[in-house]
């Protein structure tokens, strides 16, 4: 018994290192590209999101709400999202609610309860997966781009994937800046539980202190990156016009595009159908 | 036509009293491949910078005289139209690379300056330098050796007439570096570019460049055919340029009188065989090693791990790998890029988990220790000294690891290991301001902190100039009777042959071949398959007689005397 507890904590520790937070990261950004969501044109999507993202908050009608959120979680499962942002997301969404309904029930509430609670948690859950569709379905470039059309500065969107850029080299040095703590640092006993306690304190403080290195290594590479960016033009492109006529011409509405609007369309009809029969 | 021409030009950072550049005039003819060297800081870099307009536009400071790239005075053009005729690869070249895919890299410099064809010219750039059916991988994904070649492809993709590099292959294992050089002399003959290299290897000057330019102290010394400027043997290392090690052994033999003085001396191997050919080995009496024996150190059995990769099956790296190394070994790990160097030491020290497969350090297993006795077992010194830096200054960095562990009189040893690697003046610095044979040095003064019975380090010569690789190999030779058993992952074979006792040579994973450095070079096969190379003179020795096996120029003059 005692080896199977340690193995299984061994197991959830291996899950939760910085290695496989790379992995799940990366797996978001760009390991789901090939996927039918990632195909769509990013203005389409934009749209779709605006309508998924907003509506439901003004709506309270449980057929509608219970219809969107099949949908998204349709998309979600088309979009091929990585494990740990569907993890974050059910751990939001609890936190969100389903707590609230655990308390109910402690205090003498009863099934009553579950009615306007499955409303919150509907429109949360449909919002999120929504947003989980739309930026974690979408290659950080496509997002930009799509951005971009809708008029935000050429500068956000450089930063987005500027930052999926160096996002894996950063995690790296870190992870290695971490390891550096590790190798020579000296934890406390974590035998006893105030011993664990202290050794979670240890940790806690051990990752705030990486960072420090972490910004100084970053900013002395930046020097290079800044000159380099003079030179590929960076700064010409940003008042430059037909730059982003240029860029934006990548982007075609095809007919999965029209499919896909179509498909949620019918579906939001025909919730709307069955909450009026109802 | 000159590419260049340069007319009295003297520049001076904003701040600095003195001119890091001084009246240089100079000509640069069309379709040169011309490498520049000289000492550190004789603002060889500086110059570069003053030729694709950074200086005076981007980096201010004050600047006289002119400066003409392809018949451009950079004081009228702004760094836009510049960069469009000079391209730059820079040392630390991944920091230049801005976009997350190949093709997205390549292209993007010609996407910002609008031109509508700039994928095309992005494949186009692609395809010269060698990286044609990558177009769709991500960047973090391409080894070394193909990121530099990204960076040049995001240079050549604007169809510069001049290309400029910055140490080029500091960091690349012989293979590609020997890549990256038949990529520029290609560009150079069929492109008709026009390159300068800021290059430190002679080898690959001699056998590559068609002119020489020496600076010293922000000037022009001068500049001279290939053939011409290496012979100029005692001017070379007075500016810490080392020639060719067959130049340098027939420059011995020159003074020792068995060479006429006035024959030029040879630049390559096929020229030494000719200047050598009256010569006659010697045959010595080699010591025999020292049988191999004592108690085990580390022990790798059976090992296999896979990395979780981004997409599909998990990459393996090891399967079912055996190792054993003895007390008292000082074991060179040697392979091409990715072969498996890093992660092996990863696993010695425990920062990873095999999948299958025990490591034991002095017969016990890795994972019944505990960390607090497995640091000072074994200490592993990182290829990026930046990252062991977790203080705001040296002394703290060194004394962290016995400070927290409270060793008795650690501030006395603090100041001793100080003392020892020449760093108690820069002790209230922090690592990363330093230059990198300082930072070098530093991150092996933290290794050894601890006293580890076992010593790892990765790539400690990696992406320093050739005086500051010698002398960090002078420090690692002088550590050899403080620590008892030392592990160097690298791609130095000079360090391999003047350190090693027993090198072992991984590929995909495996070991291919484990043994003393007789044994390993002279087998050609493993030349042919893994890459290494071993150093020139030793391939100049077996050239001349294959019973030769000379490791330095001291042991191939002592080899080789008048028939």
């Amino acid at each position: 018994m005692e080896k199977l507890t340690a193995k299984l904590s061994e197991s959830i520790l291996d899950k939760l290192s910085m290695d496989f937070l790379r992995n799940q990261v990366l797996k978001n950004a760009y390991g789901n590209d090939d996927t039918v969501i990632a195909g769509l044109d990013p203005r389409i999507l934009l749209a779709w999101y605006l309508f998924f993202g907003l509506v439901p908050w003004f709506v309270s009608d449980i057929p509608f709400l219970l219809g969107c959120f099949l949908l998204v979680m349709a998309t979600t499962l088309l979009a091929r999202v990585a494990g740990l942002v569907l993890f974050l997301f059910a751990l939001g969404v609890f936190s969100q609610t389903g707590y609230l309904f655990v308390v109910t029930l402690l205090f003498g509430g009863d099934a009553s309860a579950v009615a306007p609670l499955l409303i919150l948690t509907l429109k949360v859950a449909t919002i999120s997966l929504a947003s989980v569709t739309v930026f974690s379905g979408l290659d950080p470039d496509k997002l930009s781009n799509g951005l971009m059309w809708y008029g935000c500065p050429e500068r956000l969107s450089f930063s987005i994937s500027y930052a999926y850029r160096m996002l894996p080299m950063l995690m790296e040095e870190f992870q290695n800046v971490l390891l550096s703590y590790r190798l020579r640092g000296n934890p406390p006993a974590h035998e006893t539980f105030g011993g664990k306690v202290r050794y979670l304190i240890y940790q806690v403080k051990i990752i705030m202190q990486s960072f420090y290195p972490l910004m100084l290594n970053t900013a002395k590479r930046s020097r290079t990156t800044v000159e380099a960016l003079e030179l590929r033009g960076y700064r010409y492109a940003a008042v430059n016009k037909s730059v982003k006529k240029i860029k934006l011409a990548a982007l075609k509405v095809t007919y999965n595009d029209g499919l896909f609007l179509a498909i949620s369309f019918l579906v939001v009809a025909v919730a709307v159908l069955i909450s009026t029969l109802l | 036509m000159n590419a260049v021409e340069i007319g009295g030009l003297t520049y001076t950072y904003p701040g600095v009293p003195q001119p890091t550049l001084r009246d240089i005039s100079l000509q640069i003819p069309k379709g040169d491949f011309l490498a520049v060297v000289g000492n550190n800081g004789c603002g060889k870099s500086t110059l570069c910078k003053a030729l694709n307009g950074l200086i005076p536009h981007f980096i201010t400071g004050t600047m006289e005289g002119s400066v003409r790239v392809c018949g451009l005075n950079t004081l009228e053009y702004d760094v836009g139209v510049l960069a469009q005729k000079v391209g730059y690869v820079y040392q630390d070249f991944e920091n230049q690379i801005v976009r997350p895919t190949v093709l997205d890299d390549a292209s993007y410099s010609c996407l910002n300056y609008a031109f509508p064809d700039y994928l095309e010219r992005g494949r186009a750039a692609l395809k010269q330098c060698g990286l044609e059916g990558r177009e769709e991988e991500y960047v973090w994904q391409l080894s070394g050796g193909q990121t530099h070649l990204l960076a040049l492809a995001g240079a050549v993709s604007l169809r510069p007439d001049i290309l400029i590099l910055d140490e080029p292959i500091a960091q690349l294992d012989p293979m590609h570096a020997d890549r990256i050089y038949a990529v520029l002399r290609d560009l150079n003959e069929n492109h008709g570019k026009t390159i300068l290299v800021i290059e430190h290897h002679t080898e690959y000057i001699a056998d590559f460049c068609k002119h020489v330019m020496l600076m010293k102290d922000g000037q022009v010394r001068w500049i001279l055919p290939t053939e011409n400027a290496l012979q100029r043997v005692e001017e070379l290392e007075e500016c810490n340029i080392f020639p060719p090690q067959v130049t340098q052994a027939a420059y011995g033999l020159r003074k020792g009188g068995i060479l006429p003085a006035n024959v030029p001396l040879p630049t390559t191997v096929a020229d030494g065989e000719k200047a050598f050919a009256g010569l006659r080995y010697i045959p010595r009496e080699k010591p025999a090693p020292a049988a191999p024996g004592g108690e085990s150190a580390v022990s790798v059995q059976n090992v296999s791990l896979s990395y979780r990769s981004v997409k599909g099956e998990p990459h393996t790296v090891f399967d079912g790998l055996d190792l054993d190394i003895r007390k008292g070994e000082k074991v060179a790990l040697i392979g091409s890029n990715g072969a498996g160097k890093s992660t092996l030491m990863k696993l010695m020290v425990g920062l990873l988990k095999p999948n299958a497969g025990t490591v034991s350090l002095f017969g016990e297993a890795i994972g019944d220790k505990k960390a607090e006795d497995l640091s000072r077992q074994i200490s592993l010194v990182y290829q990026n000294p930046e990252e062991m830096f977790i203080k705001d200054s040296i002394r703290a960095d060194i004394a962290y690891a016995m400070e927290v562990r409270k060793v008795p009189e650690w501030e006395k040893r603090t100041a001793e290991l100080l003392e020892r690697f020449r760093l108690t003046e820069l002790a209230d610095r922090d690592g990363r301001l330093m230059s990198g044979g300082q930072m070098r040095r530093a991150s092996l003064a933290i290794g050894i902190a601890l006293n580890p019975g076992i010593l790892l380090l990765d790539e400690p010569t990696a992406n320093l100039d050739i005086a500051t690789r010698r002398e960090i190999m002078a420090v690692l030779s002088d550590m050899k009777d403080i620590i008892q058993t030392a592990i160097i992952a690298t791609h130095d074979m000079q360090l391999v042959c003047q350190w090693a006792e027993r090198i072992i040579v991984l590929r995909g994973g495996r070991v291919v071949a484990d043994g003393p450095r007789d044994e390993i070079f002279a087998r050609a096969d493993l030349v042919e398959q893994v890459g290494i190379r071993p150093p020139e003179i030793f391939t100049m020795g077996q050239a001349l007689d294959r019973r030769a096996l000379c490791y330095t120029i001291d042991e191939f003059l002592s080899s080789f005397q008048e028939a």
